[in-house]
């Protein structure tokens, strides 16, 4: 077994850089629902809702020491920055290298556990065995009892993937593209089946140790975090139903804990890539992420928030009033007698405040001012509630009437610039006019001096 | 109307709830308050903290409404609001006169003394949710004459921590050294934040110290009960009074040990310090601290995606109060 010799003379601060660098785009989560109290003696445990150390100037946030082994790689992924056809530095760590970073650095606070990837040296086999050495090291030899995410490599040997499920809280199979054509295009040396191998594998592992715990408390976990994959938003061109259809058979079939989505980032110039001149795809990633806790959280079905024929999220309106809208029939929901499960279909009303709606109630009727401390977004949830058989205000519940005040005073102008308006036109609602409207002008319009 | 007149502590405020009930008096009639503010036809009867007392005020609210529940009125008793007092009485008596089962305290959120305990305490987990993750500490020297600092009223501290140290050196090879954080939250996270990372660092010796309420945490290393049962027991210092803190760690996370006996003795003890502390000001980084301390804000700097760039959010997430305190967003580092 050889070991790593790339960049051999860099400073720690260098392949840190490097290595860090290289790492960013993969999405983790230290909120895996598990719990695991300190053991008396090593360093470190677990929470269950996870903690954020810090936010970076993206904004997103810094819970885990997110870095490669290595960005050596053999595979010539279109999207990747360190495919090997990039000319870019390259760097290495060794397992001790990165013992001592994620000890000093969780022991300082910094941060909630290690993010282990890497590039492919040599094969899949050898970088998984590289991967999972570390990570025993990590474990046994600094004693390290903190959260720990690593990717499981496809291709690798299966037993390597069960050692390493031992000896780390989460694992993840990047399915990089939703589909095998995309993946074909872009990856041309991934294959979907070698990704959703050691995903199946993984899943039949956690399983399998399910059963072995209720037999034998003490039984070493296997994966207890559960596993995760990751997709990439618009580097192909499918749709936000496939995408959605394909997240929701992962957590039906792979019973995934999550599905990361991740906006593509240009990094690499190729013709094969999509151009984007406004940036990533934020929204659309923002809003695929809404439907994805609107999957997991409030029981709705892919199919139920895009079809074939709407392939795509409003850019206006979030999945769920989207769906609140065209599905009117539904409502007005009466807040006192609705079951929990059409309270949580109710724009406004999250998974928190219908559970403390339905707590509530028990002791007598609730009204508006009331639904509003229990935190109930009314902005959003007035057109679709009543209490006590009343609305809040004289509401319509016209699709136009509703998408109209849900979104005129987010984005007026953008509103008004496609060309969709619904409202009365007034003298102010040139694009152009940016002012503030002062109460003495209106008063002139109205009595017609301007 | 009858005023009951708390300190700030938890444990004068429980002492009041029982003494509400002992007396019998009807709850409409009873007020908690913990300012020296008058009130017209009331009768005001200062509180002395009660250890039996608040004893068994615990275990009644712990049988009653679970643990959960127990931690939220405990949280919502951390918030520096001058109202708490009188909303936690009523928030039991609430649950105990509804009789609310195990988990259900806070479910009649209609009422105003239970929401006002209920966002009480949801301000104070959020806090300690964001102080959990934003408390950096720093590896700091334990040099000799930092004990004669200008005659410190912390130099019994120092003495304990160099002992620990010396252990620390004698069991393994190469010296365990202090961790040091500062912390000024809103509220009165000590009491959590110490279990939480007592759990989490068994082996390591870190104080704490809020600032803003000048108070420290201080966790020795694991094995060496003998002389902690030493020195937490004297405490002669002027500046600084040590608290019973064994039983104050006891009575949140541990506590039920109670019932459970097995559970092990919390090892971290809190210590207020009067306003001339000055203790903590001359410490010392260790030698490689600056290197981690380098490395960890290169890396928040390498791990942000450019084209992702979202300064607002970033604010959103991480509010400024909190950077003051933060490695990585000090002026003299490279961000």
């Amino acid at each position: 077994m050889g070991a790593l010799t790339v960049g051999q003379g860099m400073t720690l601060m260098e392949k840190l850089g490097i290595l860090a660098d290289a790492a960013k785009y993969d999405v983790a989560c230290t909120s895996s629902g598990v719990d695991r109290r300190g053991n008396g003696h090593s360093s470190g445990n677990c929470v269950a809702c996870g903690i954020c150390h810090s936010f970076s100037a993206d904004g997103r946030c810094i819970s885990l020491l997110k870095i490669l082994l290595t960005n050596e790689c053999i595979y010539d992924c279109k999207y990747c920055i360190n495919r090997c056809s990039n000319d870019v530095p390259r760097a290495a760590f060794t397992p001790d290298e990165i013992c001592t970073l994620t000890m000093e650095f969780y022991r300082r606070n910094y941060i909630e556990g290690l993010f282990l990837s890497s590039g492919i040296v040599q094969s899949p086999t050898f970088t998984m065995e590289l991967i999972c050495r570390t990570l025993w090291l990590l474990r046994s030899r600094y004693r390290f009892n903190g959260y720990i995410h690593v990717k499981a490599i496809p291709g690798a040997d299966p037993e390597l993937i069960r050692q390493t499920g031992f000896l780390a809280d989460r694992m993840s199979v990047n399915l990089e593209l939703p589909t095998a054509e995309g993946l074909k295009s872009l990856a041309p040396n991934k294959h979907r089946r070698n990704i959703l191998t050691p995903m199946r594998q993984i899943q039949n592992g956690i399983h399998a140790n399910r059963n072995e715990l209720a037999l034998y408390r003490s039984a070493p976990r296997f994966v207890s975090g559960g596993q995760s994959t990751q997709m990439i938003i618009g580097a192909t061109g499918e749709s936000d139903y496939q995408i959605l259809e394909v997240a929701q058979s992962l957590y039906r079939k792979f019973e995934l804990k999550r599905v990361f989505y991740s906006a593509f980032v240009r990094v690499n110039e190729d013709r094969a890539l999509p151009a984007l001149p406004g940036g990533p795809p934020l929204l659309r990633e923002h809003r695929l992420y809404q439907a994805d806790w609107l999957l997991r959280f409030y029981g709705f079905q892919a199919e139920e928030l895009l079809s074939e024929s709407r392939p795509f999220f409003n850019v206006l309106l979030d999945p769920k009033e989207d769906w609140a809208v065209r599905h009117l029939e539904f409502f007005p929901v009466e807040i006192n007698r609705a079951s929990y499960e059409q309270l949580l279909r109710v724009p406004g009303v999250g998974v928190k405040s219908a559970k403390r709606i339905v707590a509530a109630r028990r002791n007598g009727n609730l009204n508006f001012e009331q639904l509003k401390k229990l935190g109930v977004v009314m902005k959003r949830a007035l057109y679709f509630i009543t209490c006590g058989g009343r609305m809040m205000y004289r509401t319509k519940l016209e699709e136009d009437y509703i998408v109209r005040n849900l979104t005129c005073e987010r984005n007026r102008i953008q509103f008004g610039s496609e060309g969709m308006t619904y409202r009365q036109m007034s003298l102010f609602d040139d694009g152009r006019f940016q002012r503030q409207v002062t109460p003495q002008e209106k008063l002139q319009v109205a009595v017609g001096q301007i | 109307m009858t005023v009951y007149q708390c300190e700030d502590s938890m444990e004068s405020v429980f002492t009041a709830v029982y003494r509400a009930y002992e007396e019998k008096r009807p709850p409409e009639e009873v007020s908690l308050s913990m300012t020296d503010e008058p009130m017209l036809f009331a009768e005001f009867i200062p509180v002395e903290p009660d250890r039996e007392r608040t004893r068994k005020v615990v275990s009644t609210l712990w049988r009653n409404f679970g643990e959960d529940d127990y931690l939220k009125i405990c949280m919502a008793l951390a918030a520096p609001d001058p109202e708490k007092g009188q909303a936690v009485y009523r928030t039991i008596v609430h649950g105990l006169r509804d009789k609310c089962r195990q988990g259900h305290l806070f479910d009649d959120l209609k009422d105003d003394y239970v929401r006002k305990t209920f966002e009480l305490a949801r301000g104070v987990l959020r806090e300690y949710d964001h102080q959990r993750g934003f408390l950096r500490f720093k590896e700091v020297e334990l040099i000799q004459d930092c004990r004669n600092v200008a005659e410190d009223p912390g130099g019994e501290l120092w003495g304990e921590f160099s002992l620990c140290a010396d252990a620390g050196a004698s069991r393994e090879a190469g010296a365990r050294s202090v961790l040091y954080a500062r912390i000024g939250p809103k509220n009165h996270l000590l009491t959590f934040l110490m279990p939480h990372f007592a759990d989490r660092f068994p082996g390591e010796n870190f104080i704490i110290y809020d600032e803003s309420r000048k108070i420290i945490g201080i966790h020795p290393a694991e094995g060496r009960e003998e002389e902690k049962g030493e020195t937490s027991g004297t405490g002669k210092g002027e500046g600084i009074r040590k608290e019973q803190c064994e039983r104050k760690g006891g009575s949140f996370r541990g506590s039920s040990g109670d019932a459970a006996g097995e559970q092990k003795p919390m090892t971290w003890y809190l210590a207020s310090c009067g306003d001339g502390f000055t203790a903590l000001d001359g410490l010392r980084s260790s030698g490689r601290e600056l290197a981690y301390q380098e490395l960890f804000t290169y890396f928040c700097l390498k791990i942000a995606i450019r084209e992702r760039r979202n300064l607002e959010l970033q604010r959103n997430m991480l509010p400024l109060r909190f950077r003051e305190y933060m490695t990585e967003f000090q002026k003299n580092m490279k961000q």
